[in-house]
């Protein structure tokens, strides 16, 4: 029998049913599923899932990420995710065509990156891959630090949240899923896209945030028609 | 013979009780936890990097937990720092949180677990137990359960729960013993014991702790969700 319906919070502990099927953020005990988590519960295919509603980003194979050169080798790059876990970017990656003696040449310590997560370890150590789309170094450029488990948030149904921060901000807007977004534009659409994200990271949960997250953005461009 | 308690509550009636969390925004986690004249704060931050290097397990996670009292938290003033006393109960939270919580799930990783005691009317190790598992459930680590402790006690002839400190130092000899429960899956993670008391009046003590704990353990799970309650609704 199941004890919770869609979208309910739950707490750690807290038992979903006492037969069905557990899917992620939650433990089973014999037949019995329990919440590993303090979140929201997503029924979908007969399996319950918990969505955490805060945390900390663990490497998860196929995320793309956003991160900083912490340390160059020889052949690879190591890069900083903002956890504590170890991640490798090799040198074949880079895919230069030609032989570089000094990878600080291409990425030196402090630039940021944006890549794709290749494999984790047992003990979560992970390495990037950069093969495809826009993969590669970021320039220089603003960055903002949100709760990595917003970012669902963030993107909203289909896009929906981020594509309109996209449109009324005129920035161009990478996010990654460790919790990272990368933003360029204006001054004024990177103020605006900053208080959005922040308002999504403190305030998802307090009902109709993409209408107030459109307002705020409104704000910034009725004040950027005053400018002129 | 204790007849009744200098308050005026029943033998099994807890001091009035508020909770709260999120109440440290650059901690990861956070959450206050009063009960009469005890109050608690706990802060937690991780998973991050294992200092110093030689703690660091390849595959679990670790916790050190540090519990202090605050100078102002009792009459005659408390020493800063850490004491001998401070030092048991940071290592007896951080062996009962070490049940609670799955660190299997982040090797090589330390959680810190901050407690402090702001204000103490005896009973604080549960209370900053209580405090620092709903801190936990706020930072996001994965748990089995949480964990609801309550003090027990023998005054006199009399069990009770939740003793104040006046009770504590009742001259008819009163026994303390705190104990610490995962309540959905009915196990001890802390069971301590000051002063005298027989195998049955044990048993009866642990199962009034049992009652208690599961009293806080819904007062726990009605706070970490109040402050999601619009998530609820979708």
């Amino acid at each position: 029998m199941l004890f919770v319906k869609n979208y309910d919070v739950v707490t750690p502990g807290e038992m979903l049913a006492d037969e069905g099927i557990g899917g992620n953020g939650t433990y089973s005990e014999g037949k019995k599923v329990f919440s590993k988590f303090l979140g929201t519960v997503i029924l979908s295919n007969g399996q319950i899932n918990v969505n955490q509603l805060n945390g900390a980003y663990m490497p998860k194979e196929g995320d793309e990420i956003i991160g900083r050169i912490a340390a160059v080798e020889d052949t690879y790059w190591v890069v900083d995710l903002g956890n504590s876990y170890y991640c490798r970017l090799d040198a074949r990656e880079a895919n230069t065509g030609y032989r570089v003696e000094d990878l600080s040449e291409l990425m030196n310590v402090g630039d940021v990156v944006y890549a794709k997560i290749l494999r984790v370890g047992r003990d979560m150590s992970s390495s990037l891959g950069l093969r495809g789309g826009r993969f590669g170094k970021l320039p220089a450029n603003m960055l903002i630090k949100f709760n990595p488990m917003k970012i669902s948030r963030i993107i909203g149904k289909d896009g929906s949240m981020i594509n309109m921060i996209r449109e009324r901000s005129k920035c161009d807007i990478i996010l990654g899923k460790n919790g990272v977004a990368w933003v360029n534009g204006d001054k004024l659409g990177k103020e605006a896209v900053l208080s959005a994200i922040n308002m999504i990271d403190t305030d998802a949960y307090m009902g109709d945030i993409f209408e107030r997250v459109r307002e705020t953005l409104e704000k910034f461009s009725i004040n950027k028609d005053e400018a002129r | 013979m204790y007849e009744e308690r200098f308050d005026g509550r029943k033998f099994d009636e807890l001091r009035p009780i508020e909770l709260e969390t999120g109440i440290i925004p650059n901690a990861n986690g956070s959450a206050r936890f009063k009960i009469g004249g005890t109050e608690a704060i706990a802060a937690v931050y991780g998973p991050a990097e294992v200092k110093p290097k030689h703690l660091e397990r390849s595959d679990r996670g670790i916790i050190v937990c540090k519990y202090d009292m605050m100078p102002f938290s009792v009459p005659d003033r408390a020493k800063p720092g850490v004491d001998r006393r401070d030092m048991e109960i940071s290592l007896v939270i951080s062996n009962a949180l070490s049940r609670a919580i799955m660190l299997d799930e982040f090797p090589k990783s330390m959680i810190s677990v901050y407690v402090y005691i702001t204000q103490a009317d005896a009973g604080t190790r549960c209370a900053s137990l209580t405090a620092a598992s709903m801190a936990c459930a706020d930072a996001g680590l994965p748990m089995r359960d949480l964990i609801a402790a309550v003090a027990v006690g023998k005054i006199g002839d009399s069990i009770v729960a939740d003793l104040s400190k006046a009770e504590e130092d009742y001259e008819g000899g009163a026994t303390d013993i705190p104990i610490a429960f995962l309540p959905s899956k009915d196990e001890i993670v802390l069971l301590q014991l000051d002063g005298e008391v027989s195998k049955e009046e044990l048993k009866k003590a642990i199962e009034l702790g049992r009652k208690e704990a599961e009293k806080i353990y819904e007062l726990e799970k009605a706070a970490l969700k109040r402050r999601f309650m619009y998530e609820s609704k979708g």
